[in-house]
């Protein structure tokens, strides 16, 4: 046999073609795989010892005790702390992923402190008479909110300024029906694990236009039209007929007689979304006053801390009277819309705003300061409305602020002239001395009578994982302006008819603002199950006569703005109405007017 | 050992739609957040929550929240029949469905068998924002571009559960110490999770209730994922192909 040419190119071509019939290039496929596995590109999670740390999410007032698993002290996962009588374990979707925060690409990582500070210097130095400094909380009721307030109290003419908070709590364990008017009652209303662990024992009525998430779990939902809750009250109150609110919301007569039937069925207690809605009235006419709404009384403070200034309200101020306002947007909190701030500014105010996010008043403050973020400091949380004792626990910072922060506390008690101090351990060390209340450690699960732990003890056990409650003592009806009775069905956000603004902002849901951990998208872009701030769904109709099919781009236009969004059609969303998520963006757009209309761009 | 067959039981008419689930499992499994292309069609969530509805107009329109992940079939387990690498099999000892992402080639057949589409494919490198590589889970692989991944039950969590148990001389591990991250994150308890052959655990019983059902149950893949709900509507939808119509899901 001769090697010819064309042999060994026959051979060639056969040897190739037969190759592909034996598991040969399959084999290869697979390494390829596992070559691309562990390229460089992918990250390799860190190895090392794994341990668990105890603190408290910072993200809502609620607190949640949090349990760190960490790997070499770096948190790797957050769940929450099954013994705890608050939160009973449960994280939200924000809190469970609250250690990506300090990593989030959008963080404010620098901002112009020596130019901040000179220019706050030179307007403290420069007031003319009747301006004021000013420090604006959005988180109050913290220890740093008492620095704020001392702070204020040392600076003439100094101002400490607050969303106003409810001067009640709600115990839902004693309630066993509650008629909500659009509170978020399972969706960021108080502490989540706290509200899940009540649910099953009290029997849920929700009154608003759309079907939120909390809507979905209620025995009942009213789909009542928008900013008609107050004809609900009304008819309760005799002050209009059954027929007449029947007309005016909505809603049928049947419904309405079903709701008083189950009012009549035990302690029962009114909420709504507005703590300070005239709505919350109608607790006092259910005698619910010193029973499912009750007075908390004060985590103490140290005797010194006493002379600080008060609280006050923006809406009180003067216009044109601050000349330096400190905003503390560190912490998510009450957002006041910036058009009710913007009057009360001098013509040659300074704003520095202290802030993680550039969502929030850093979209107006000349200066932005970077603030720490959960979980970089330690801080402590004031009580939520469904805390019925004093508390008091400490985010105790599971990691080192990954960029050079400023800590906002810090920074006011040094501009006031403070002396330096540790404002955690003075109000621990007051607690301790008062002699009251329980300490619980997470770690053992054990409660101990603060009277028989030292004051070290107490200090350190709030540090590791602890937290501190007051005694329960007997229920007291709270003292609050809006609980007096009186009037439960006057006009509270009824929104004012405008005809180029044909649509009603209803407000579904809102996230707890500032940062929130990049996963998030899971839940946002990959799977539609929570909007986005910039998202709006529209009904069938409206969304036909605006020329809006479902996906296209459109434009919220209020009175103050316009926000460029996404319209989905969802014929769960009545006619006449464009639902949006809450948060400061929604706040400053709407402000109280509550009326917008949506334009196909 | 004696055989265990690992299941779930989703009580919807509990379930408010909140996503910690979602959260959790991304945290615990490495999950990287989406590019900016991603969307409800490329993304990767191994649970994901379906908000479906009653296709009535408002105000009889009614919504439920229905968390979907691998129904981890229990026979002729579609997946594990169309892999050509052998990447998909049923671990005998837990009765889970394992995906195996570096057996896999990419080709998606998986994903088409799949009736419950609880399957997702990587159509990007894995990638996170800078440092928060800190926070990945060390018991869990990140998994490359190009393969099919799903959800394992959390089956770091279950490895070390074992190595617990081993450490511990036992040779059955401790039922407490194996739940998944989800079933850990729900706040409302509408997750449950335990071995479905012990009729004592709550997974087992919950199974048995009348109101209980699976996903598709007519093509007889006896899935491990029994849900449950009061709501006939509720219970209609599950016969479905996929809850009516891209509209019904909200986008």
């Amino acid at each position: 046999m001769t090697t010819t040419r064309r042999n060994l190119l026959k051979f060639a071509g056969g040897g190739a073609a037969g190759a592909l019939l034996t598991p040969a290039p399959w084999r290869l496929i697979t390494d390829t795989a596992l070559w691309s596995e562990n390229w460089p590109g992918i990250p390799r999670p860190a190895r090392g010892e794994i341990s668990a740390r105890f603190t408290h999410c910072t993200l809502c007032p609620a607190g949640c005790a949090v349990r760190a698993r960490c790997v070499i002290a770096q948190p790797v996962s957050l769940t929450g702390v099954k013994p705890h009588p608050i939160s009973h374990g449960a994280l939200c979707p924000w809190g469970i992923a609250g250690h990506h925060l300090p990593y989030h690409p959008a963080r404010v990582r620098q901002g112009p402190v020596k130019e901040a500070l000179a220019a706050v210097a030179r307007a403290i130095s420069h007031r003319s008479a009747g301006e004021r400094v000013a420090v604006l909380d959005l988180r109050p009721g913290r220890t740093v909110s008492w620095t704020y307030r001392r702070a204020m109290a040392a600076i003439d003419d100094g101002l400490y300024l607050a969303p106003r908070q409810p001067g009640y709590a709600i115990d839902l364990t004693a309630a066993k029906t509650v008629v909500s008017f659009g509170a978020p009652l399972f969706d960021g209303w108080g502490t989540p694990g706290n509200a899940f662990a009540a649910r099953a024992n009290f029997r849920l009525v929700q009154i608003e236009p759309v079907e939120t998430r909390t809507a979905a779990l209620a025995d009942v939902w009213l789909p009542i039209r928008p900013g008609t809750d107050p004809a609900i009250a009304a008819a309760f109150a005799g002050e209009i007929t059954v027929a007449e609110a029947a007309r005016v919301t909505g809603v049928t007569e049947q419904a309405i007689d079903a709701l008083k039937e189950a009012i009549a069925n035990g302690p029962a207690v009114v909420l709504a979304a507005d703590p300070d809605s005239p709505l919350m009235n109608w607790n006092a006419k259910l005698h619910a006053l010193g029973r499912t709404v009750v007075a908390r009384r004060e985590t103490p403070v140290p005797d010194e801390w006493k002379k600080a200034a008060p609280v006050s309200e923006m809406a009180a101020t003067a216009d044109g009277s601050i000349r330096l306002l400190l905003i503390d947007e560190s912490l998510p909190g009450g957002y006041v819309p910036w058009q009710d701030i913007q009057p009360k500014l001098a013509p040659n105010a300074v704003v520095v705003a202290f802030s993680s996010s550039s969502e929030g008043y850093a979209r107006h403050a000349q200066y932005v300061l970077p603030a720490p973020v959960y979980p970089e400091v330690a801080e402590d949380i004031g009580p939520a409305i469904d805390t019925v004792a004093a508390v008091f626990r400490i985010a105790a910072p599971l990691i080192a602020p990954v960029v050079p922060v400023v800590n906002p506390g810090e920074l006011v008690a040094r501009i006031a002239g403070l002396p330096q101090s540790d404002p955690l351990r003075e109000r621990a060390d007051a607690i301790h001395k008062s002699g009251r209340g329980t300490l619980l450690s997470y770690a053992d699960g054990k409660s101990t009578a603060v009277k028989e732990a030292t004051a070290d003890d107490f200090w350190k056990t709030l540090n590791q994982g602890g937290c501190w409650m007051d005694d329960s003592g007997k229920k007291a009806a709270p003292e609050h302006a809006v609980l007096d009775g009186a009037g439960v069905g006057r006009s509270g956000t009824r929104p004012t008819l405008h005809d180029e603004l044909p649509l009603t902002v209803v407000v579904a849901g809102a996230t707890p603002g500032g940062l929130e951990s990049p996963l998030m998208s899971k839940l946002e872009r990959e799977s539609n199950l929570r909007m986005t701030v910039n998202a709006l769904s529209l009904s069938p109709a409206d969304a036909r006569s605006n020329g809006i099919e479902n996906g296209s781009h459109c434009v919220l236009e209020t009175a103050c703005g316009r926000l460029s969004a996404v319209a989905t059609i969802d014929a769960g969303v009545p006619a006449g109405v464009v639902e949006v998520l809450g948060g400061p963006r929604m706040a400053d757009l709407c402000g109280a007017s509550l009326r917008a209309r949506v334009v196909r761009v | 050992m004696t055989a265990k067959r690992y299941g779930m039981s989703i009580d919807i008419d509990k379930c408010n739609g909140c996503g910690a689930c979602m959260m959790a499992c991304a945290v615990e499994n490495n999950i990287p957040p989406a590019p900016e292309a991603a969307n409800d069609r490329r993304g990767v969530t191994w649970i994901r929550v379906y908000k479906i509805d009653n296709h009535l107009a408002y105000p009889e329109r009614r919504t439920a929240f229905v968390p979907v992940l691998c129904q981890q079939c229990g026979h002729d387990t579609p997946c594990v029949h169309v892999c050509p690498q052998q990447a998909v099999d049923v671990d005998p000892e837990t009765g889970i469905v394992g995906q195996m992402p570096e057996r896999c080639l990419g080709c998606r057949y998986c994903m088409v068998a799949c009736p419950y589409h609880a399957r997702y494919f990587n159509w990007w490198d894995p990638k996170w924002p800078a440092g928060m590589e800190k926070t990945l889970n060390p018991d869990v692989a990140p998994r490359m571009r190009g393969v099919v991944e799903k959800c394992n039950f959390c089956h770091g969590r279950w490895h070390a559960a074992q190595q617990k148990a081993a450490a511990a001389g036992k040779t059955e591990i401790d039922a407490a110490d194996y739940v998944p991250a989800c079933v850990e994150a729900c706040p409302t308890g509408a997750i449950r999770f335990g071995d479905l052959n012990d009729s004592s655990t709550e997974v087992a019983q919950d199974a048995a209730r009348p109101e209980s059902f699976r996903l598709l149950e007519k093509i007889g893949t006896e899935p491990k994922i029994h849900y449950r709900s009061r709501r006939d509507w509720v219970r209609e939808i599950s016969s479905a192909p996929r809850p009516e119509g891209k509209d019904g899901l909200r986008g």
